[in-house]
């Protein structure tokens, strides 16, 4: 229900035909594989019926041509398909399986691949922003492959691939769709079920992937977990509400929100009596946090595998707070916190032991969980432009209301634009300004936990199961920098990130005009000219969030001695020694903490931008239309290159910045030919009026330097005497 | 005092027969998939925010649902032989 008593719709004003005939299409499309799962269904039991099998041995001549034509049915690749022998045990299984095994899918799950393209066809229709995301380019690369049983086979290769899953946890809007698609495309047929539920808009009844029951996954949630009381520093203390509320809480756990905390806190409600309040964050889209549960990659491996060490990890901290038995809980998660709460709530023995009162999930996919204690009042709070409460299967596509006695409401926030609507700091915007009426209800049904808070302890959660994203590369000590868009930890961490380097030689003298007004800055000479690089990253997950950015930099010598060749000589040492450098002439990128990063930490001249980057194959392009750039080409076959270490240089004020940069991944070196930068705008600033002075606005680069995936960190910038 | 009896069919005989009527049924149910998916197919056809491939994709499944009808007849008809 929403908070207007009303049933949640989702299609908001501005739908489009194109969208409602697609998810026509795809339901109807989806039914009639239905009918075609049960048509095979049905004929496998026939098959493999043991009257049959005996009443053959007796008649052979009749019973086997009976067998023969019924196999014939279900194989035939022109019909329904080589694994559509749907048998859970014994030589049916078997031959399934094998089916599967050797490529001939079920006529079934090819017609559902179909219905899930519309599907994800409808979901771009309402969010055209995610095919810009790198995980729905390949995604979207593998769909719409020419044939099917090609689409089949990409899709099971990306689902194997480790790096593109990682891509892929940023594709909340269709996590249903993929669940299903990958469940459907799994060699185990018996997989299928899980596949079909969000297909057909049924609650999932088992795990995803694995395809194992409710219970067993229950049973197999003891990822190993740990939980670590630790104290809140001043200004958190500051930020902590002293008297329970809804948005008291919600705000607790945006100040937890940025590595990984829950916090536990006693409160006296009116009637005197003390109860405990659970609070526990989310993720951040693109941010992973170290040896932690809460992240993105995390949240996706909860939602999709048996192991779920944050759950555990919860259960570990309210073991060691002493929560006395029988007391009143309520729980209150954000996002991925949400899940583990209500998988919590689920937990029957956890229920036995203490009474959970409320569980309140704010931007959370718990439509398909229900607690154990049928008493707890559960409320659901979601923007319908967030993505990510329907990864739990009830896709913006779907068109069913799981729980209808349960308080939902799910509004339409003024931000449409993900992973910004799913912020935690814009839905208690939205609950003070858009929907104040379910901050009134959920704050009555607290009621009894409407007091002063007692006791407030937090916890770190530990995630021992799996090592920390990035180890051991970005496994590092960091410190904290304040900056105007608040503490950031350095060095910036980029999980996943891909690049290309434009080097193009330049006019000396143009090159030393863009350069700072001092004398000791000089560019590096390659013979008679200088070097500009124009770096595009695409950075897919960083410590600063995902974003793409566009540098234009010039090889500089070393500040106080400069010699020649030292440029060739410094590619030679370690990075840490090397005392020429890239100066960073300007920097595009596509975040706000981003540019102010840039500017306030490595002292960069940053602007903000809108960019598109896809620089993962070996056509690459990447659009900025706001500063009128476009780069595109085709990479040829390219050598091995050392490594993509380097220095850049930027200058705060009167001083140089030195900010040391480490990469790991495969750098590869490649002619510039097949690669074209255009220039499309007659305006000087921010970029174009340096390319054109450098004479590179239209040019070839001599050479580019690629690298489609790796890892790197970037230090806090040391400032030079110079 | 002369007794007619009627000769009994088997309970294994009866669930034969039956899963012969289901077979057949089946068949029917192939044929209106195809006809259904050939109906979406044809709707999609002014759609320009479907993808180009599910047009087509929908056809070609549509013919491996009559396809499929024809074979379960034949197996239909193969177990009527065989439960006679």
């Amino acid at each position: 229900m929403r908070a207007d008593g009303r049933a949640p719709i989702r299609p908001g004003p501005d739908e489009q035909d194109a969208r409602e005939l697609l998810r026509r299409c795809a339901r109807d499309v989806v039914e009639v594989a239905e009918g075609i799962r049960e048509v095979s269904a049905r004929t496998s039991a026939v098959l493999f019926a043991p009257a049959l099998t005996a009443s053959a041995r007796r008649r052979p001549r009749t019973g086997l041509a009976a067998q023969w034509a019924l196999l014939r049915a279900l194989t035939n690749k022109q019909g329904l398909g080589g694994s559509a022998i749907t048998v859970p045990k014994g030589i049916g299984h078997v031959l399934g399986a094998a089916g599967e095994v050797l490529g001939r899918e079920s006529l079934a799950a090819l017609v559902a691949v179909t219905s899930l393209r519309l599907r994800i066809a409808a979901v771009l229709v309402d969010h055209p922003e995610f095919e810009r995301d790198p995980g729905m380019r390949r995604l979207l690369a593998a769909v719409t492959a020419d044939r099917d049983l090609e689409t089949v086979r990409a899709l099971r290769g990306l689902f194997k691939d480790q790096g593109a899953q990682r891509a892929l946890s940023g594709l909340a809007p269709l996590m249903p769709e993929l669940l299903a698609i990958r469940a459907l495309v799994d060699e185990d047929p018996m997989n299928d079920e899980t596949g079909w539920a969000p297909a057909a808009g049924r609650e999932l009844p088992a795990d995803p992937v694995q395809g194992t029951s409710a219970s067993r996954l229950a049973g197999m949630d003891q990822g190993e977990g740990a939980a670590e009381a630790v104290d809140l520093t001043e200004q958190e203390k500051q930020t902590i509400a002293a008297e329970g509320s809804f948005l008291g809480f919600l705000r607790n756990i945006e100040t937890l929100s940025a590595d990984g905390r829950i916090l536990v806190q006693n409160v006296r409600g009116p009637d005197g009596v003390v109860r405990y309040v659970v609070q526990a964050p989310g993720m951040a889209p693109g941010r992973p946090r170290n040896d932690c549960p809460q992240d993105f990659v995390g949240a996706w491996r909860n939602l999709v595998t048996a192991d779920s060490p944050y759950t555990r990890s919860i259960l570990l901290a309210l073991a060691d707070y002493g929560i006395p038995r029988g007391a009143e809980l309520a729980l209150i998660g954000y996002s991925e916190g949400g899940i583990a709460l209500m998988n919590l709530a689920q937990d029957e023995e956890f229920c036995r032991a203490y009474r959970i009162t409320h569980l309140v999930a704010v931007g959370s996919p718990v439509d398909n969980k229900l607690p154990a204690d049928p008493r707890t009042w559960v409320a659901g709070i979601t923007n319908q432009h967030d993505m990510v409460p329907v990864s739990d299967g009830r896709g913006a596509g779907s068109h069913f209301d799981p729980h209808p006695n349960r308080y939902e409401v799910d509004y339409t926030g003024p931000s449409h634009e993900f992973p910004l609507c799913h912020m935690l700091r814009e839905y208690i915007e939205h609950l003070r300004t858009v929907v104040p009426e379910a901050r009134k209800d959920i704050d009555e049904a607290l009621t009894p936990y409407r007091g002063p808070v007692v006791r407030t302890q937090a916890y770190r959660l530990k995630d021992r199961a799996h090592p920390p994203e990035g180890y051991p590369f970005l496994t590092l000590p960091t410190t904290s920098v304040p900056t105007t868009a608040g503490p950031v930890d350095v060095p910036v961490r980029y999980y996943d990130s891909s690049a290309a380097h434009l080097c193009f030689p330049v006019d000396a003298e143009a090159a030393r005009s863009l350069l700072p007004g001092v004398t000791w800055m000089m560019p590096s000479r390659l013979g008679r000219r200088a070097l500009a690089v124009l770096s595009l990253y695409e950075h897919r997950c960083s410590t600063i969030g995902p974003y793409a950015e566009i540098a234009l930099s010039v090889l500089v010598d070393d500040l106080w001695r400069p010699r020649p060749y030292d440029i060739a000589a410094d590619l030679l040492r370690r990075v840490d020694l090397r005392r020429t450098g890239r100066y960073v002439l300007s920097l595009a990128v596509g975040s706000e903490e981003a540019r102010v990063v840039a500017e306030e930490i490595w002292g960069q001249p940053a602007v903000r931008t809108s960019a598109e980057a896809d620089l993962m194959g070996p056509g690459f392009a990447v659009r900025a239309p706001e500063l009128g750039l476009a780069v595109e080409g085709h990479l040829g076959p390219g050598i091995r290159f050392r490594e993509a270490d380097r220095v850049l240089y930027g200058r705060r004020g009167e001083s140089t910045v030195r900010t040391l940069v480490r990469a790991h991944g495969k750098l590869r070196l490649h002619t510039g030919s097949g690669v074209r930068l255009r220039l499309e705008t007659a305006a000087a600033e921010p970029m174009a009026g340096q390319l054109r002075r450098l004479g590179i606005d239209s040019a070839r680069p001599l050479f580019v330097l690629s690298c489609p995936q790796f890892m790197v960190h970037r230090s806090a910038g040391a400032v030079l005497p110079r | 005092m002369v007794t007619e009896s009627t000769r009994a069919i088997s309970p294994a005989r009866a669930s034969s027969l039956d899963q012969v009527v289901r077979l057949r049924a089946d068949a029917d149910l192939m044929d209106g998939c195809a006809r259904r998916l050939l109906a979406t197919a044809s709707a999609l056809s002014g759609c320009a925010a479907a993808p180009e491939s599910s047009r087509p994709a929908l056809e070609r499944q549509a013919a491996a649902c009559t396809t499929a009808a024809e074979q379960l007849r034949a197996a239909a008809e193969a177990l009527l032989a065989h439960v006679r």
